[in-house]
């Protein structure tokens, strides 16, 4: 049985990623919480984490004493394993271009990233709105992301960025929490495909679960001070 | 016929990987240098990566109509392209290690970054550089022990001589660092240091530091 590991569920964009994908795709996995206490090499998230995998993060997949990390590696193993789940494009020029977008966004999009953490509970729309006023960096990074869509969109016609859904629904499903908490505009074709991301069921699961789990950790929260 | 447009070769640490890895595997692919001007949507490097559907951004690979950007997604479809070339191990559980080795470099690694924006500098011998970035810089430190840690233990798990027994896109993939940590004699342990020796002396990594070291001015702003 595949085991991952995850950080807490309402803030880890870069866990939700790989637990988004498996969700959807329905891909037997055990999912382990790792408790986010601190990132300090004594934290117990580090310690626990240490016997695991030698990086000190999440997420992390394991395969029978395979560990894999870091997310694309993830969704690549995931692929390669799970060929019947068509968790890439089939066509090569599109599974390409998924590719090119789901590396943009694991090295890019960096003003989004620190401006507009991941916080699937927060309703901080009044933030949202000072950040997109005075960050040119998330102005220039939404206006990037809304065109890229849009343009996937309409070459495959929905309702996801290349058809059915794929690794890289999965790889922007953070963002699209990130444009509901912070309450970002968007133009009417890409708020569509946004709201059917958000309604997707192994997104909405994952969502379930970062709810309930009430965690306040203050080096996760440049703007609020309790929950 | 391929054409990879690639940032200046001195300096461009991204443009490098997947040059350096159609040049080692022997992949017929044209290669174009596209000297960064400014980034505006008027810009020479925009201009010429007008049809990309990201325009401007480099490294690109073009394939017919097919446009693929940054390194990690080349490298997967080069590897889809020439599945004789055995660009990532065979192994599956082997395969699975290397991707993670080269995701982590691609999405980590912050300080290094860092360090990573010291050109190249193929040309300039700068060893002694390194000893005080490793004594000023903690992060960087930090780092690189864990990437010779990496290292050492997959040259002794896959018994060398690169670090997955044969050449593959994880040695493409770091040889931008070993060429700075080289150039700026970092020290590094016995292994390591026999690796990246190897690393610099493979044909791939020999035409393209000819390349950067010759015909371009020096960019002022980038030393």
């Amino acid at each position: 049985m595949l085991k991952l590991y995850v950080g807490n569920r309402n803030y880890s964009s870069w866990s939700m990623r790989p637990g988004v994908l498996v969700r959807q795709a329905q891909i037997p996995c055990e999912e382990v919480l790792i408790r986010f206490d601190s990132f300090a090499a004594q934290s117990q998230f580090k310690t626990s984490l240490k016997d695991k995998n030698p990086v000190g993060k999440v997420p992390v997949l394991e395969d029978s004493g395979l560990w894999v990390w870091d997310t694309l590696a993830i969704a690549e193993y995931l692929a390669e394993l799970f060929p019947e789940k068509q968790l890439w494009p089939q066509d090569r020029a599109a599974r390409a271009r998924a590719r090119s977008v789901c590396a943009e966004m694991h090295s890019g999009f960096t003003a989004l990233r620190s401006h507009c953490p991941m916080n699937i509970e927060a309703q901080l729309p009044h933030i949202g709105a000072l950040v997109l006023r005075d960050q040119a960096g998330v102005r220039a990074d939404l206006s990037r992301l809304c065109q890229m869509w849009s343009e996937l969109l309409q070459t495959h016609g929905g309702p996801l960025l290349f058809g059915e859904f794929t690794i890289a629904d999965a790889y922007f499903a953070p963002v699209v929490m990130r444009m509901r908490t912070y309450a970002l505009p968007l133009p009417a074709d890409v708020q569509a495909y946004a709201d059917r991301v958000w309604a997707l069921p192994g997104v909405q699961s994952w969502v379930k679960d970062g709810l309930a789990e009430q965690d306040f950790l203050d080096f996760e929260e440049p703007y609020r001070l309790q929950r | 016929m391929l054409k990879l447009y690639v940032g200046k070769r001195s300096t461009s640490s991204w443009s490098m990987r997947p040059s350096v890895l159609v040049r080692q595997a022997n992949i017929p692919c044209e290669e174009i240098e596209v000297l960064r001007d400014s980034k505006d949507a008027q810009s020479l490097q925009y201009s010429v990566l007008k049809d990309s559907p990201r325009p401007g951004t480099i490294p690109a690979l073009q394939d017919g109509d097919v446009w693929v950007w940054d390194t990690l997604a080349i490298a997967e479809y080069l590897a889809e392209l020439f599945p004789e070339k055995n660009l990532w191990p065979q192994d599956r559980r082997t395969r699975a290690h290397a991707r993670s080795c080269c995701s982590e470099l691609h999405g980590g690694f912050a300080a290094l970054r860092q360090f990573s924006n010291i050109p190249m500098n193929s040309d300039a011998s700068m060893a002694g550089a390194g000893d005080i970035v490793l004594q000023t810089q903690a992060g960087v430190r930090d780092e690189i022990q864990r990437l010779c840690q990496l290292w050492s233990e997959l040259l002794q798990a896959h018994g060398g001589p690169m670090l997955f027994g044969a050449f593959t896109i994880a040695d493409a993939h770091i040889a931008p660092v070993i060429l700075r940590m080289y150039n700026y004699g970092v020290p590094m342990p016995a292994d390591v240091q026999a690796y990246a020796a190897r690393v610099l002396k493979l044909p791939g990594i020999q035409s393209w530091i000819k390349d950067a070291s010759t015909g371009e001015d020096i960019a002022n702003v980038d030393e």
